[in-house]
């Protein structure tokens, strides 16, 4: 029987200090934003990194999917004469869903790895402790201006992905699906509401701040030479992800659940 | 006099295992101490404890007569600024430039801050050339001697060398050793080394003390080192096979 407690009680208690020892890490993250001194050369390097270096990668994937998204709507609708919806269920489909979510998971397979790679090779290389040793906080030169620049810039990161989404809907609805381009956005403009944008944006800075915390709290954690840094790199990403999904969750639910 | 560094009862555990069981050491002004000592004995965690890197569990650890253990905030920083560190890889910024990486922890403005980094570049023996280079773009000689210019930068009172010479051919290696025992006598640095190159002792060391099981088992000046009677420590200095020191240690 206590075996059995013990089997139970174990990981429990694993996952509840892994938990806290997050928690931590968050509150000393956020805590180092608060106080000088700042970085701004830093800070301005890392939007350079997140935001600007993203677009590609978050662009492609935004207009891919949104044409997908309005051929399969085009198609499902049709099955009982609903394909007219395509503008408006794209635009929503985009805006609250897949801009941001797509475009959070796509920042996070870029980001979330290289800043865990960085900073894990930086702990297994000394750097950390060097930073230190000259007088430097590392979680005001490392950790805090990668998260103030990942919340900063997902949500401008997302208003393009959410614009090239339905971009690319409207490209595939009037070039292969035969609808009026004007039309098109003019029930596009019909059926998005200020809600939905301002949604898409809570949900871009939600999932910047968990990028980048995950990537950081990995990559500093991180020990055992290269395939520690590897072993961060991964978990660094796979947090993230479930993080942004389980945000994407809970912030639909509190916004449009009722 | 009031010693540089005095450690008195110093202890630290790493889960079971005692890495340092009751270090006692004193390292005076102006003197060049060397701690010898097999791959993980703990050499780098006390100096490590000394720079508050990592808290100890147990004992006393004063720098120029003030208490280091239980520092912290600015205090701790503050202690910091008494002491510079050369770590074994270098430890050097990947992102900064060369110059960037040696006034990394002075102030001023860029330019004053360059012309510093430009004139203790020429103290390790390199040209300004170099300032602008990445660290990715030095050999691993050139890099030692921009950490080690990034050490002495700011002029602390007291030097730790981390494993100088580790990686380096044997021509780098004996530059390196001359390099840090001229700028010790020059700066009138107060120098402790941790290594277990027994050339970079005999050129580096005032004094030397012997690390073993988690304690100074030996120490003594230079000279009386090939003479010593303790079995650890000539086991250490001849490199034998056969002796007293047996196992690998986890680091």
């Amino acid at each position: 029987m206590i075996g059995v407690l013990a089997a139970i009680g174990a990981p429990v208690l694993a996952g509840l200090a892994a938990i806290g020892r997050l928690a931590r890490f968050a509150a000393a993250a956020v805590a180092a934003l608060l106080r000088p001194p700042w970085y701004p050369g830093q800070l301005a390097q890392q939007m350079l990194i997140i935001g600007w270096l993203s677009l590609p990668v978050v662009g492609l994937t935004a207009i891919f999917t949104g044409s997908a998204l309005a051929q399969q709507i085009f198609i499902g609708g049709s099955r009982f004469n609903a394909a007219a919806t395509v503008p408006a269920v794209t635009v929503i489909g985009v805006v609250r869903e897949l801009g941001p979510v797509l475009g959070g998971l796509m920042v996070a397979g870029r980001v979330a790895s290289a800043m865990a790679a960085e900073l894990g090779t930086m702990r297994v290389t000394e750097q950390i402790d060097a930073l230190v040793t000259l007088r430097t906080d590392p979680f005001r030169w490392l950790v805090a201006p990668r998260l103030l620049a990942a919340v900063l810039v997902m949500p401008a990161l997302v208003l393009v992905s959410n614009a090239l989404g339905v971009m690319g809907g409207w490209l595939l609805a009037t070039q292969r699906l035969g609808f009026n381009s004007a039309q098109y956005l003019a029930t596009t403009a019909r059926y998005l509401q200020i809600d939905d944008v301002v949604s898409s944006l809570v949900k871009a800075a939600v999932f910047g701040f968990f990028i980048a915390l995950m990537g950081c709290y990995h990559g500093y954690h991180s020990g055992g030479g290269a395939a520690g840094v590897g072993r961060a790199t991964t978990n660094a990403v796979v947090s993230s992800f479930i993080l942004i999904l389980l945000s994407n969750l809970i912030i639909t639910v509190i916004v449009f659940g009722s | 006099m009031t010693p540089s560094i005095a450690l008195s009862g110093v202890a630290k555990r790493f889960g079971r295992r005692h890495v340092l069981d009751g270090v006692d050491l004193a390292v005076q002004p102006g003197t060049s101490l060397v701690i010898i000592g097999g791959s993980g004995t703990g050499k780098s965690v006390l100096l490590k404890s000394i720079l508050g890197l990592i808290p100890i569990d147990a004992g006393s650890i004063r720098v120029d007569g003030q208490e280091v253990a239980g520092l912290r905030g600015a205090a701790l920083a503050a202690h910091r600024t008494r002491i510079g560190m050369l770590f074994q890889g270098g430890a050097l910024f990947d992102s900064l430039s060369v110059w960037r990486n040696i006034s990394f922890a002075l102030g001023g403005s860029a330019a004053n801050r360059r012309a510093v980094a430009i004139d203790n570049l020429a103290r390790v023996g390199l040209g300004a050339e170099v300032a602008d280079l990445k660290p990715s773009e030095l050999s691993g000689g050139m890099l030692k001697r921009v950490a080690l210019a990034r050490a002495i930068a700011a002029r602390p009172p007291i030097l730790f060398f981390d494993e100088p010479t580790t990686g380096l051919d044997p021509i780098n290696a004996a530059k390196i050793n001359n390099l840090i025992r001229t700028l010790v006598k020059d700066l009138k640095i107060t120098a402790l080394t941790i290594t277990h190159d027994m050339t970079s002792v005999r050129v580096i060391a005032d004094k030397v003390a012997m690390l073993h099981a988690g304690r100074i088992i030996w120490q003594g000046p230079l000279a009386a080192l090939d003479g010593c009677d303790n079995a650890y420590v000539r086991q250490f200095v001849t490199g034998s096979a056969e002796g007293p020191i047996s196992g690998l240690v986890a680091s």
